[in-house]
């Protein structure tokens, strides 16, 4: 690799013989085709350890290729041995960084859950090699600076995910649901494909350092922007191209859907930061418009979705979405305020874009691996189904609290920071900043604000419903803790959610650059300073402060003052009585007398019923006697994706329809296919000539 | 410590006792305001302290089958409340926690606090936890983009988020109240603090009929202290949201950098007067409100949403010329 | 080698090409057709022995003798054993009747000019002078691709198809190596053996290879 070793010799500083990013990126790719090859020799009882420890090893060189990035940078490297033709070219910065160092902390947690979980479940060997190989094709997309380095590991990502999802193919709905994710992938693809070849040909090189250099027509840029947006947005989940993940995400194994949730959908985010911010450069007011819009009807319809769904899996995959529509809708805000003026708020807006990445990927991973153990204790992921398992499985419990906690916003939790930022960005629009601005920004807090409160109940859903009071199924009350692997795994995603809560400063060496690179974007000679996320949060140029830790302190005194008020006599200090619950005077409780997931969502679906469109079905069954006596009456209701069903299938029928128009040229016979290819070939030489 | 920080500091210490101790007596006065209007004698203003005392004197009781998120609730909720009253603008403007927590913060730990009572609602097992719990939940949902669309109109003339700086701007500039946008708002967070709180229409909180209940389905199971600390912790959020409501509005006579102990004292008295003749009017309008069936609830916050809406909208229209 | 001999023999070898596609339009008798394939193999290597031999090419040569051997010998005779297995070893009434067919060549053949004029006039050589042939008997070979009804029919035409593609490359390249003809050698030899087995099994399963017979292969 004398590409890599003559870059090493020019950027190394005279007598500083340290690691550099390239050779760290070497490293990790090395390491994970070795694995992946080492998984498929091994012996069966050892491939969930190796895989798991090797996906584990791979997420901490992706951590390390981060870190050096920040430390020293990641000069374009050029491989041309790698794809004929164009050859390939690595180079990074602050922003690779942020998302690579992201997908390695997730990588290592979930790698480290997977040794205990593939046990369990029995995971294929196929799977257990792809997935070393899929952490590092996501580590190494963001390092990607040419548009056919980017598009080969993309794709790579794209096929190793498919293989993971496909785990556990001996189920049906796994099929399905692996039909459409590949497609849906294929089609965000294809979009990326055109979009990024549009602008490499308009920008004649297809090196980024010289696409965010040219000059481009203002149309060419539309059309680039639209139909990148439309390609990365359907990799991070955004409305209406967010089918795959309610499917995906449920039929992967866990630690899968915890990769694929805090790890692949940033990298439809890193796509919308790199091309369509960086790259094409600061645009018109439109675009920041565009990705506005579209990130808060994605928050708002994803997190109803999840209010109502009863599959726990699913209720975290809409989730997910929800919270890539709120980062979305951060990265339209900033782009807005940047096109208007006030830079200041705009970066703001940025940082809690980015800010609200690393929480949700804190929170989302323990939350999924903490699914992840319920599932493989008790082998059901029907929130109707479950229950009663603080008792039984009480650090899982506390996990998924944690987790649920930081997914809702609310203090304390680790996703406050970040969403204070982004409503503090929305509130502080400049007067002059325009009609547009004066109208969209209220709506836009509305729908955050909307989405926070329902996040609240969805996740109080998840956490009541699952884990506390009564088992409700023969399959909840078995349960027991998982194994200590298992554990250890969740700790590391529960510490980061605890430090973001109360010391977002630990994510500051991260954001400082990621954000003075879009801060550069706007105001190449200004100076604008970043919120400062110290004890006290402070935004540079607005009055307004706020200090989680020490909210965090005073609230916890204020408890411990309550505690001690009701402790304060004599009788309340002794040991608590043990007494029966009220069950309006019938006896004792049953367990089917508890409110399931789908009871307690009952209001919300019926508020949100034109949105939701359930599919009721009921039946009553008359007496054979006399039809004012009812024998019984069975109810059944579904709620799917609306999108799906009003948009989807009719599109699909559509297209279906078309199909079977054209089918009718399918004649059978084999000289009307030969002559078909025949008038093609004239035609093409008539023509091209 | 310098000497504005000292007062800021006491009267804090001074906002969050007298909270915790005029709680339960502005409850027994609404109840008795009430009773008067009824026709009734009334058990006395000192009666919500009498059954405070009751129960914290009697026995812990644990429902078999719940977990310590049951057991914690109550010291959750009302340790919010009391996190809040030292935050908000009680006696003083200028409390050292201003900076820690703005408007924003004070939301979220009110949700905080509601969501601790429904999870222990749910942590029951009962029909009727989980029913208070998920009425309650619902209701907090819905409420929220009014809540933050109120905070949004009202940090737009003080440029901030911040309670010092609001109450303090509004202070300053007595006429940024009288605009149609503060009416607005002023209207749309009146529903937030009935929502909040669970007063009529949206909830009765003096009802024994369990299918009509929101707050008291999730806290039908807690008995001795644990009760006396969420009946407390309940009226203490009346308290402080009635306070905030009107010192955001009306911040007359409240202590702020530059005021004594004089002013403490000052802002002590004049809170009292203000919050009395809120809770005065407030129970004097629930004896003629029947409560809302629970799905005509979503259509009164809805249009408190619009207000909200709508108050923040004329006050970027309105102050575009002049700033 | 004498410039004029070189341009006299390399047109010969293509128009010995051409003059072979046009026969292998008009004779229905199959063993025919595999006669004359073989002999426009033989003069398709001709073209490249005869550009080795101008230009003092050795790998050039070697590889026309290489072309000589498999178009010329080997792949008529894979056709050839097909045939000893057919009961009917005449060519049924194909789409269009002789007549039509030399007249459809022919409106091929100055199609075939029209389209590589921009090509001559790239480069003015006595090679590239002889590219249009080249490209005719391409068209020819689609031609007779669709309009025949008997698979080995279409076997022949593929073969010429693929004659004509191989004439092209040596005529407008600057010479093809090694690798790339033994690639698409091996390409085609491929594509004949699966053309024989499957006729093989046609003859088995429905008696004959008439493929007007199979309508089947539709949704």
């Amino acid at each position: 690799m004398s590409a890599v070793a003559s870059a090493n010799r020019s950027r190394a500083s005279p007598g500083h013989r340290s690691v550099t990013a390239p050779t760290v990126a070497a490293v990790l790719a090395v390491v994970s085709l070795a694995s992946c090859g080492f998984v498929l020799i091994v012996p069966v009882r050892a491939r969930a350890a190796v895989s798991g420890i090797s996906t584990a090893l791979v997420g901490a060189l992706a951590v390390c290729l981060g870190a050096t990035t920040l430390a020293s940078g990641f000069g374009p490297v050029r491989l041309g041995w790698l794809l004929p033709l164009s050859g390939t070219v690595f180079g990074g910065d602050a922003t690779s960084a942020l998302f690579t160092i992201v997908t390695g902390a997730v990588a290592i947690a979930a790698g480290w859950f997977s040794i205990g979980y593939s046990r369990n479940a029995c995971l294929p060997a196929a799977a257990l090699a792809a997935l070393p190989l899929f952490v590092s094709s996501m580590a190494l997309v963001p390092f990607a600076a040419s548009v056919s380095t980017f598009l080969l590991l993309w794709e790579s990502m794209a096929l190793a995910s498919l293989v993971l999802v496909l785990a556990e193919h001996h189920e049906r709905s796994t099929r399905e649901a692996g039909v459409i994710y590949a497609v849906m992938t294929e089609l965000g693809f294809a979009a990326i494909l055109l979009g990024l070849v549009i602008f490499a040909a308009s920008a004649h090189s297809e090196t980024f350092a010289a696409m965010s250099s040219a000059q481009l027509p203002g149309a060419a840029r539309g059309v680039i922007f639209v139909v990148t947006v439309v390609g990365f947005g359907s990799k991070a989940g955004l409305v209406p191209l967010h089918p795959w993940l309610p499917h995906a995400h449920p039929a992967a194994p866990s630690p899968v859907s915890a990769l694929m949730s805090a790890a692949m959908v940033n990298l439809g985010i890193y796509g919308l930061v790199r091309v369509d911010i960086q790259l094409l450069g600061p645009g018109p007011a439109w675009w920041g418009l565009l990705l506005l819009i579209v990130g808060a009807v994605t928050a708002v319809y994803a997190v109803l979705q999840a209010s109502v769904a009863t599959d726990l899996k699913r209720l975290l995959a809409y989730s997910t979405s929800e919270n890539m529509g709120l980062i979305t809708l951060a990265l339209g805000a900033a782009m807005l305020l940047g096109a208007s003026g006030s830079r200041a708020v705009a970066l703001v807006a940025m940082t809690a874009a980015l800010l609200h990445l690393i929480n949700h990927a804190a929170f989302k991973t323990l939350a999924f691996l903490a699914a992840g153990s319920v599932v493989s204790a008790t082998g059901v992921r029907d929130l109707d189904e479950l229950g009663g398992l603080a008792g039984a499985m009480p650090v899982t419990s506390t996990m998924f609290g944690v987790a649920a906690l930081g997914a809702t916003g609310l203090p304390l939790g680790a996703g406050f920071v970040s969403e204070w930022l982004l409503l503090q960005s929305l509130i502080h629009t400049p007067p002059a900043g325009g009609t547009t601005l004066a109208l969209a920004m209220p709506l836009a807090v509305g729908a955050v604000a909307l989405t926070a409160g329902l996040a609240v109940a969805t996740m109080v859903k998840a956490f009541g419903i699952g884990f506390l009071a009564r088992p409700r199924s023969a399959a909840a009350s078995t349960a027991r803790e998982v194994s200590p692997t298992m554990v250890v795994a969740m700790l590391l995603p529960a510490v980061a959610c605890a430090v973001l809560a109360v010391a977002p400063i630990v994510a500051a060496p991260l954001l400082r650059d990621a954000v003075g690179e879009f801060a550069k974007l706007n105001a190449p000679a200004g100076a604008s300073a970043m919120p400062s996320l110290g004890l006290l949060l402070r935004l540079p140029g607005i009055i307004g402060s706020m200090s989680p830790a020490l909210l965090a302190i005073s609230f916890v005194v204020a408890v411990l003052l309550a505690t001690g008020v009701s402790y304060s006599k004599q009788a309340g200090r002794r040991r608590p009585r043990t007494a029966q619950l009220w069950a309006s005077g019938s006896g004792r409780l049953t367990p089917r007398m508890q409110y399931t997931a789908t009871s307690f969502a009952e209001p919300l679906q019926r508020v949100f019923d034109d949105i939701l469109r359930p599919d009721i079905d009921i039946d009553v069954t008359h007496h054979a006697e006399s039809r004012y006596l009812v024998e019984k009456v069975r109810y059944q209701a579904s709620i799917g994706d609306a999108v799906e069903a009003h948009v989807y299938v009719p599109l699909l029928r559509g297209l279906t329809r078309w199909a079977n128009v054209v089918r009718r040229a399918h004649a059978g016979s084999v000289h009307a296919y030969l002559g078909y290819g025949a008038a093609g070939l004239l035609v093409a030489l008539v023509v091209a000539r | 410590m310098s000497g504005a920080t000292a007062i800021g500091t006491v009267g804090a210490v001074v906002q969050v006792g007298a909270v915790a101790v005029g709680a339960p007596l502005l409850a027994g006065m609404m109840r008795q305001v009430r009773a008067r209007l009824e026709g009734r004698r009334g058990a006395g203003v000192l009666q919500p302290w009498r059954d405070l005392r009751k129960l914290v004197g009697k026995e812990r009781i644990r429902p078999e089958g719940t977990t310590v998120v049951f057991a914690a609730a109550p010291a959750v909720l009302a340790g919010t409340v009391l996190a809040i009253a030292a935050i908000v603008p009680v006696v003083t403007a200028n409390s050292p926690l201003d900076s820690v927590g703005d408007l924003f913060a004070v939301v979220g730990l009110l949700l905080l606090g509601t969501v601790a009572l429904a999870l222990a609602g749910l942590d029951t097992g009962t029909a009727f936890g989980g029913m208070g719990a998920s009425r309650a939940i619902t209701i907090a949902a819905l409420v929220e983009p009014t809540v933050l669309l109120a905070i949004f109109a009202l940090s737009v003339p003080a440029h901030s988020s911040n309670l010092g700086a609001i109450v303090t701007t509004a202070a300053v500039h007595p006429g940024s109240v009288a605009t149609p946008a503060a009416a607005l708002a002023f209207a749309a967070l009146c529903i937030v603090v009935i929502a909040e709180t669970g007063r009529l229409p949206i909830d009765n909180p003096t009802t024994h009929l369990e299918l009509t209940m929101i707050h008291e389905a999730s806290t039908l199971e807690y008995a001795g202290p644990q009760l006396a600390l969420v009946e407390w912790a309940s009226m203490m959020r009346l308290t402080v949201l009635l306070a905030l409501l009107a010192n955001l509005f009306l911040p007359l006579g409240i202590a702020t950098v530059d005021s004594g102990v004089a002013g403490l004292v000052g802002g002590v008295v004049v809170v009292i007067v203000k919050v009395t003749v809120l809770a005065i009017v407030l129970a004097g309008a629930e004896v003629f409100m029947a409560k809302l069936r629970l799905f005509r609830v979503p259509e009164l916050l809805a249009g408190s949403f619009v207000l909200g809406l709508l108050a923040v909208t004329i006050s970027y229209f309105l102050t575009t010329p002049a700033t | 080698m004498r410039t004029l001999t070189y341009v006299t023999a390399l047109d010969a070898s293509a128009g010995a090409l051409m003059l072979c596609a046009v026969l292998l339009v008009w004779r229905r008798d199959l063993a025919a057709l595999v006669r004359l394939l073989s002999v426009q193999g033989l003069a398709l290597a001709l073209i490249p022995i005869t550009l080795g031999a101008h230009q003092r090419d050795g790998e050039l040569v070697a590889v026309g003798i290489g072309v000589l051997v498999l178009r010329a010998a080997i792949l008529p005779g894979v056709v050839a054993r097909v045939l000893r297995g057919e009961p009917r070893p005449r060519e049924t009434q194909p789409l269009l009747n002789t007549s039509a067919s030399l007249l459809a060549v022919a409106a091929l053949t100055v199609l075939a000019y029209a389209v590589s004029r921009p090509v001559v006039t790239l480069d003015p050589t006595p090679a590239t002078h002889a590219a249009p042939l080249a490209i005719a008997v391409v068209l020819v070979g689609i031609f007779m691709l669709v309009t025949r009804r008997r698979a080995m029919s279409q076997v022949v035409g593929f073969l010429m198809l693929d004659n004509g593609i191989a004439a092209l490359a040596f005529l407008t390249t600057a010479g093809v190596p090694m690798v790339v003809e033994l690639g698409a050698s091996l390409d085609v030899l491929l594509a004949v053996l699966v053309l024989q087995i499957l006729s093989g099994r046609m003859r088995v399963k429905f008696g004959g290879t008439d493929l007007d017979e199979l309508r089947e292969l539709r949704d």
